[in-house]
């Protein structure tokens, strides 16, 4: 089968790999119909994650058909519609049974690298280092899907790919980030990243009763879709003098009661501090850019909260935790419990309060993948997110690089 | 309360790192004299590549002193003994050879010293016999109820005859708050040659606490799940060895069930 592989850091191909097999009872195969690239995969691509391999298949955003099962899958058949949850979970540890499903504690089966780094070991995570598992991702024709009678959603509804296919991570990650500020109505939230991350971020906030959304960016393009969708305020962080200063002016003096960081570990800034490092990452001397992160902790309000949905992966250089100390934050992060959203968020895409396809910007095929990824890092042509169709060839509405959608 | 004897050794993370970095420094100057006399700003002409490597065997001797005894304060104090002659050793070659690298060098000798002496009291003040070995606790938390985690280890046949093999202790107990069951193995970990041995034992896969951490991590995925879980970059499951040479994350060729 054709797969789009990690080859050293800033290069990516697609290549002939062996076709998945059924390594265990509760394994299921999918035969890929969309699978997206994710702004996490862009730190692969850029390096900034350890443990990646010359040859690792990319991708934890996608869904599919089912082709096969073990026999200890009993709740799928051959040919179901099924959206899998980035997150590998097994359904019967502690972790899982607490719904903190990318905290499973049987899934990663390289947990020992993942303890030596973070004391403990995460979940494992389709195509997403060896530090999660190292599991081929779904940017493929098609995938082995662990634990296939916990994960998968079947989509019985007659919904398209696209308006489901980002219940995978996007949009349950940006829906996570708003919920964890605690939302109870009337609140003012302001959020880093206007990625799809930060879209659905800013659209679930308003969803769950926040008076105010402010979003930051400092691509116009991408503020207007956030006007446009979720009715957010925008802040364009290149033409003000200050963010947290300019928020707290925005806010009556008070600040923002709940901050999210949709931008994680490459965060870029027009501040000083965004410098420092650059220069320090580029030497081999940090692991994460941060100057989201900071503006956050310095703009959110007296006893708010910080939610971090954005990816950090190693040792934070320069946090204000003085900051965060001084003023009583709550920082609430992590991977997202793909799994506990499923049937919540579903049911949101069925009432019609959200069609989460509004952040595709670009459809293409899979043997199309190397320029996709070089077009969303750059941010050229307008580009928030890459839908990608393995098997598929244009015709069917599919946007050719470069045209934009 | 009780006081804990898990993991409770004389010697601590700083005087092994001390250790460590004798072995490293040692070998280096036993290898490569001439590299260090440059690095040092020596001549290297005359007897100083004899006099580097002599001093690189008398820091891989005390490297292996500390990393082998249970109480090494006689062998750490000689560590402080050693920095006073490469000092003069440093001062005499920067006054020879007048080169700013020597000023360096010192500079680092001096900041090591400050720990050598350091360690050396804390580990002088240590009274009583030695801690031979060290009492490890591998143990796991399995979300099902004792009697099931019983039953699973009574027919664990090949996991109990390694733990028997070691003369560990194993024990269940209810997790606080109802949550599952701890298993736990305990025993007295002393290899020979201690942590250089131990390091030699974890290189070849042989290290009993990291064998028992495997073996314990499986068997919670066999009773919580029914399976061991694989993936395409590690297919024989959890096992510390073969994370050490992993294949690329994609597909196998051939499926071993």
């Amino acid at each position: 089968m054709k797969a789009l592989c990690w080859e050293g850091r800033n290069k990516v191909e697609v290549e002939n790999v062996p076709d998945p097999k059924i390594l265990n009872d509760r394994d299921a195969i999918v035969r890929i119909t969309s699978t997206a690239i994710c702004g996490s995969d862009l730190h692969l691509l850029d390096g900034y994650v350890p443990t990646m391999k010359k040859g690792d298949i990319l991708g934890h955003e996608f869904m599919g058909e089912v082709v096969e099962f073990g026999k200890g899958v009993g709740n799928l058949q051959v040919g179901d519609r099924v959206v899998v949850p980035f997150p590998i979970a097994c359904g019967a540890c502690n972790a899982c049974e607490l719904e903190l499903y990318s905290l499973c504690e049987n899934t990663n089966p390289n947990a020992r690298l993942a303890e030596k780094m973070f004391g403990h070991s995460t979940a494992g995570i389709f195509g997403y280092s060896h530090l999660t598992g190292g599991f081929a991702g779904g940017q493929s024709e098609y995938v082995r899907v662990p634990f296939a009678d916990v994960g998968p959603l079947k989509i019985e509804n007659g919904f398209a790919d696209e308006q489901v296919l980002f219940l995978s991570d996007v949009y349950p990650t940006g829906y996570m980030g708003a919920e964890m500020c605690d939302i109870r109505g009337g609140e003012v939230i302001a959020i880093w990243g206007a990625g799809p991350v930060g879209q659905f971020a800013a659209a679930s906030a308003s969803l769950l009763g926040a008076e105010r959304v402010i979003v930051i960016d400092r691509f116009e393009y991408r503020l207007r879709i956030a006007e446009r969708h979720t009715g957010a305020e925008t802040l364009n962080y290149e033409e003000v003098d200050s963010v947290p200063e300019a928020l707290k002016e925005l806010t009556g003096g008070r600040g923002p009661d709940a901050c999210i960081d949709a931008v994680g570990m490459e965060a870029h800034g027009a501040t000083m501090d965004d410098w420092y490092d650059k220069t320090k990452t580029s030497m081999m001397l940090a692991t994460d850019r941060l100057s989201a992160l900071r503006q956050a902790i310095h703009a959110c309000r007296k006893g708010g909260t910080v939610s971090i949905p954005g990816v950090y992966g190693g040792f934070l250089d320069k946090v204000p935790f003085g900051a965060a100390f001084g003023k009583g934050l709550t920082l609430k992060m992590g991977q997202t419990h793909v799994h506990r959203y499923l049937p919540i968020l579903m049911d949101r895409i069925e009432r019609g309060e959200i069609d989460p396809s509004y952040v595709i910007t670009h459809r293409l095929r899979l043997d199309d993948a190397p320029d996709a990824y070089t077009t969303f890092r750059n941010k050229e042509d307008n580009c928030i997110k890459v839908v990608l169709r393995p098997g598929r060839v244009l015709g069917d509405g599919c946007c050719v690089l470069g045209a934009g959608c | 309360m009780a006081t804990h004897q898990i993991r409770k050794r004389d010697k601590d993370s700083l005087t092994q790192f001390l250790g460590w970095l004798s072995v490293g420094l040692g070998t280096a100057q036993l290898l490569a004299p001439a590299a260090l006399c440059r690095l040092v700003g020596a001549s290297g002409r005359g007897a100083s590549h004899r006099l580097m490597r002599l001093m690189g065997v008398r820091e891989l001797a005390q490297g292996v002193g500390i990393l082998t005894r249970p109480r090494p304060s006689a062998w750490l104090w000689s560590r402080v003994a050693g920095d006073g002659l490469d000092l003069s050793l440093l001062v005499l070659t920067a006054v020879k050879n007048r080169r700013a690298r020597s000023a360096f060098v010192i500079a680092n000798v001096l900041a090591v010293t400050v720990p050598d002496v350091l360690e050396s009291r804390h580990l002088s003040e240590k009274q009583g016999e030695p801690q031979r070995g060290m009492l490890v606790r591998k143990a796991v938390t399995i979300n099902r109820p004792r009697e099931d985690v019983e039953r699973a280890w009574v027919g664990a046949a090949e996991l109990r005859e390694k733990v028997l093999s070691a003369h560990a202790q194993v024990s269940f107990a209810d997790a606080p708050g109802r949550r599952g069951t701890e298993l736990a193995v305990e025993f007295l970990h002393a290899p020979p040659a201690g942590d250089l041995g131990a390091a030699a034992l974890k290189v070849a896969g042989k290290d009993l606490p990291t064998q028992l951490a495997d073996d314990l991590r499986r068997f919670k995925q066999q009773v919580e799940t029914g399976e061991i879980i694989r993936s395409d970059s590690t297919p024989g499951g959890h096992l510390l060895t073969s994370q050490l040479r992993q294949r690329p994350a994609q597909p196998l060729e051939e499926v071993a069930r």
